[in-house]
This record gives structure tokens, C-alpha cells and sequence, in this order.
């Protein structure tokens, strides 16, 4: 069973916040006018489609999810753990009734530090090619992963610890 | 040859087990953002240096900082760090008192010149030479003055020490005035908050005794790894901010559904602290978990910003053009808010500064590679 390209949903992803803009965002003092809403350098990755999404009021990293991934509001305070080969991430797990589900991490909110749509994109695209890369000095990447939520528990702490601490 | 206690060795007499003192190390290390594997530094450390003396003086303030540290979330924490400070010096939680607290506080200046801690919590009155605030019979600006001077680096506690607080607010009539503008000559770190989170205080602490040197500052002297990124950037109701999802008025519909609480004051956007990731009562919540807004404690002059439920409107400090004499939030908190706007440039290089940075805040635990012996603290 083919799972459709979630990369499919980047154009309906912007109508989704162009329509926020229009309805919700308009006179709020956090818009920063000389800017629109973007999506930037969305590519697939393992199941599904990362990429930066730049608005008035902030500039995330999102990850778009296969359509066949959970439709249902998530629980509150849920995040995603993703490990990209510069580093590993917490996406907010985000819901709109219409679009369903994607993920989401902060780079920028508000969007003051940005004159001009042109600097917003230069930066989006710097940031995605951090993203792609091992920072310096790191070790070799791990195969990508991305993990359900969850708080490291203590015991699982400790149990690292312990392993580590053997003679 | 004469034997000064290790930390462990306090620690042990103080009747902590090894296995809870691992534990300790291990949670110490998590909440530093170093990762768990060191937790073996900071137990080699601990076992084997010898216990730096931390001397701890009250100005003006409201004792909520001492309150704060010693319900530190983990009761663990709090015993360990309660024990390793063994607080040579604190009016508030030593035994002593009158004139053998105030000998105990000489005693220690003296055999432990250059080489104690000085932690600092309030501030000091100037106003009719320091009247306002009179500890053993002199004006707690002298203490001040005299502990600081043979301390090897100070730390101011809370929002009192670090900017003023609510005894500075206008207008100030004792003069209350913050640490780092009466203690010129030695690094101040900057704990802002009211209270610090305990998690923060005795992570600062700790550190700062297991590796000796101060952690990695920002411009404003404030640890990174706990004040560098804003309560915005991590709150967990941000999805509904980028939705523009907010609470109209307080109990409205968009209340219950947990909606950001930006239009009803909330300061997350400009408040630069760890309280949306740390959390409080052992990680369970924090103000915008139980429905309020953040007031923006940490920040420099909050008590001066208005209401606490006026909403931020005023966006001029983004432009490096701020009204004269208007304190913004988060004014100077970020380095990379100067250039851009205020350069209004494209530029290569400003870009890829930018972009580091903002993919630095993003990553999880973005100091866990950085070895505790590269990270010199700054006081610029």
C-alpha cells in the first residue's frame, strides 16, 4: 500500500495560514507587515515532508505527516522527537481541524528582525542547510529517527548513566 | 597535612547515599543541558575537589529566592546542594545568629580570601547612605561591599539582585539599587526571575562548584544555557499562537480550549527564561499552565511595564529605536536582534550568523557537545 507524498499538502499548508493572516492576524502589533506568508525548501524526508514555513509572525520548522497518520486532535503538550543529522529536535504535535495534523519546532517569533520577504527567505534556506548537515566536530549521522513524545523518565536517565558508568 | 573536604565527602557525612549522590550527578548533568555522560564529570569532580565555601547575604527582598531554592523540585537536589554549599554564611538558614553569625561571616571571608562564592540575594538601598537596610548594625551596602571584595565571582538571585525588582520600581524611594551597579570589579551572574526556578539556582550553583568557572553568559550576564531562549519559543500553547488561536477575555470558550494568552498579557513573547521547558513543582507546570499569562519576571523593570495584563504592543525595540527612557522587553536579551533590523542589510554573512543561531536554539540540548572546560564565562 502506496502512502500519498505528504509534500502534497505544502500548498494547502500555506492556503491554511494565508487564510490565519487574513482572518485572525490582521491589527495584531506581533505581524510584521513587509512580510507574507511562504513555504521554503520542502523536501521528503524518511515518511514525510520538512520544511520551513515563513509567515508575518513567526518562521517554523514543519514536518507534514503521511495523510494516513492520525487525524484526531493530539493531547496537550504533546511533541515529536526528530534526529536530523545536524542534531535532534522537539516539534509541538499542532492540529487544525481542516488540515489535521503537522509538527512543528520555532526558529523566529515575531518576525521584527526581518526588513524585507527576500532576508526571511535567505535565512530560511541557510537554516535548512544546517539542518542537513552534521555540525563540525559531531559524530558520524545516525540513521533518521523520529520518535513519539515521551519525557526521558528517570529511570531511563539512570539506566544511561549506569551502563555508561561501569568499569 | 592538613585535609579539606571534598564535596562527596560533605555529602557523605551529611548522610546522602552514593547511589543517590549518582543520582544527583545524573539529573544535574540532564538539567545543564550536558547530557548523561557527564554525570561521570561531574561526580569525578565532586569526589575529589574540595568544597568551595559559599557565602549567601539577604538585602531587600522577600526571602522568596531562599524559598524558591530550598523546595528545589527534586528533594534530592535540594539535600545535595544544601549540603554542598554548606552555606558558611546564609542569616536565613545558618544555626547561628547576632554576633556569631556576623563573626561566622568574617571567619569565612578571611579563610577563604579569593576563593569563595558570594551569592547575593536583594539588593542594597543607597538612598540616605544605605539607611533602608541595616544587617548587624551597618547598612547591608557595606556587607555587600565587603564580602564581594575577596569573592571570586558573585551571583545575583532573582529579579532583586539582577535588576532591582519591585523595590526599584518608580519611584524608588530607597534607591534600590541591583548588584552589578554597586559590585564593579568581579563577574556578576545574573539569575533573574521572581523566584528563580530552583532547578536553574542549584544548577548554576552546581555547576559552577563542580567545574570551577562560570558558565557561558549572555550579553546580559545571564547563564545561556537557562536564559537563552524566550518562554514564547518553547510554550506549549505556541501552536495556537502561529494559529492565531488566543483567549479574548478571561473564562471565555477560547480559555478552556487552552488558547494562547497573548491578547489577555502574557509577556512569553519577550521574557527570556526557562520556565515553558524547566517547568515548576518538579516539571509539572508553569504559570501558562494553569491558565495565566507570563508577567515576565525575569525581565529587567517589569513592575514598570504596566499592567500585567496589558498586552505587548510596543514593537520599537525590534527597530534599535526604542523611546528614550522606555525599558523594553528583552531590549539587548539577543544579540541577533541588533543586527538585522537596525542594519536593515542582506547580507551573506549576517544570514548565516542568524540562521546558526536560530538552529543552535532549536536543537535539543544544544550544549550537550560542549565540554564544561571550553566554556569560559563572559561578562561582557
Amino acid at each position: 500500500m502506496s502512502t500519498p507524498d505528504p509534500c502534497i499538502q505544502v500548498t494547502e499548508l500555506t492556503a491554511l495560514f494565508q487564510r490565519v493572516y487574513q482572518q485572525r492576524m490582521q491589527d495584531m502589533p506581533m505581524v510584521n507587515p513587509a512580510l507574507c506568508v511562504e513555504a521554503v525548501g520542502f523536501r521528503p524526508w524518511t515518511d514525510r515532508c520538512i520544511g520551513i514555513l515563513i509567515t508575518p509572525w513567526f518562521m517554523s520548522l514543519i514536518a507534514l505527516l503521511p495523510s494516513d497518520e492520525g487525524v484526531s486532535p493530539p493531547a496537550t503538550d504533546e511533541k515529536c522527537h526528530y534526529q536530523f543529522p545536524s542534531g535532534d529536535y522537539d516539534f509541538l504535535v499542532c492540529y487544525d481541524e481542516q488540515f489535521g495534523l503537522y509538527h512543528s519546532c520555532s526558529l523566529f517569533s515575531p518576525m521584527f528582525d526581518f526588513p524585507s520577504q527576500e532576508l526571511a527567505q535567505q535565512t530560511a534556506l541557510a537554516v535548512l542547510d544546517l539542518l542537513w548537515q552534521a555540525p563540525e566536530g559531531a559524530q558520524p549521522a545516525q540513521a533518521p529517527r523520529v520518535e513519539a513524545t515521551g519525557k526521558l523518565s528517570r529511570r531511563q536517565l539512570l539506566r544511561g548513566l549506569r551502563s555508561e558508568d561501569k568499569p | 597535612m592538613s585535609h579539606t573536604e571534598t564535596y562527596y565527602e560533605v555529602m557523605r557525612r551529611q548522610g546522602i547515599t552514593r547511589r543517590s549522590f549518582l543520582k544527583f550527578c545524573s539529573l544535574t548533568a540532564a538539567a545543564l543541558g550536558l547530557g548523561p555522560e557527564f554525570a561521570g564529570t561531574i561526580a569525578h569532580a565532586m569526589e575529589n575537589k574540595p568544597r568551595t565555601p559559599v557565602i549567601w547575604l539577604h538585602g531587600l527582598e522577600c526571602t522568596c529566592c531562599s524559598e524558591s531554592f530550598i523546595r528545589s523540585a527534586h528533594p534530592l537536589a535540594k539535600d545535595v546542594v544544601l549540603s554542598m554549599l554548606s552555606l558558611d554564611y546564609d542569616d536565613t538558614l545558618m544555626a547561628s545568629a547576632g554576633h556569631q553569625a556576623e563573626a561566622c561571616l568574617e571567619e569565612t571571608i578571611e579563610k577563604y580570601k579569593g576563593n569563595y562564592i558570594l551569592a547575593v540575594e536583594g539588593n542594597p538601598p543607597l538612598n540616605e547612605d544605605g539607611m533602608y537596610c541595616i544587617i548587624g548594625g551597618k547598612p547591608f551596602v557595606e556587607q555587600l561591599k565587603h564580602a564581594a571584595e575577596h569573592a571570586k565571582a558573585v551571583i545575583s538571585w532573582g529579579s532583586c539582585a539582577s535588576w532591582g525588582c519591585v523595590q526599584a520600581a518608580a519611584p524608588n524611594p530607597t534607591q534600590a539599587t541591583p548588584v552589578h551597579k554597586v559590585i564593579l570589579d568581579k563577574p556578576v551572574i545574573k539569575i533573574p526571575g521572581c523566584p528563580p526556578i530552583a532547578e536553574v539556582m542549584s544548577g548554576v550553583v552546581t555547576y559552577m562548584l563542580t567545574f570551577d568557572r562560570l558558565p557561558a553568559l549572555d550579553r546580559q550576564g545571564r547563564p545561556k544555557m537557562f536564559y537563552g531562549q524566550r518562554i514564547h519559543d518553547k510554550c506549549y500553547r505556541r501552536p495556537h499562537f502561529d494559529a492565531g488561536q488566543f483567549v479574548e477575555t478571561w473564562d471565555d470558550e477560547n480559555a478552556r480550549k487552552g488558547y494562547c494568552l497573548y491578547k489577555v498579557g502574557c509577556k512569553g513573547p519577550t521574557t527570556y527564561n526557562a520556565c515553558s521547558t524547566v517547568r515548576w513543582n518538579e516539571g509539572v507546570s508553569f504559570p501558562i499552565g494553569s491558565g495565566h499569562g507570563c508577567i515576565g519576571c525575569s525581565e529587567d523593570g517589569f513592575w514598570d511595564k504596566g499592567s500585567f495584563y496589558d498586552r505587548i504592543t510596543d514593537m520599537t525595540h525590534y527597530f534599535g529605536d526604542q523611546p528614550s527612557g522606555v525599558k523594553q522587553f528583552g531590549v539587548e536579551a539577543n544579540a541577533d536582534t541588533v543586527g538585522m533590523a537596525a542594519a536593515g542589510v542582506v547580507g551573506g554573512s549576517i544570514v548565516a550568523h542568524i540562521a546558526a543561531s536560530a538552529i543552535h536554539r532549536a536543537r535539543k540540548n544544544p550544549d550537550k557537545n560542549e565540554q564544561p572546560a571550553e566554556t569560559q564565562g563572559s561578562n561582557d
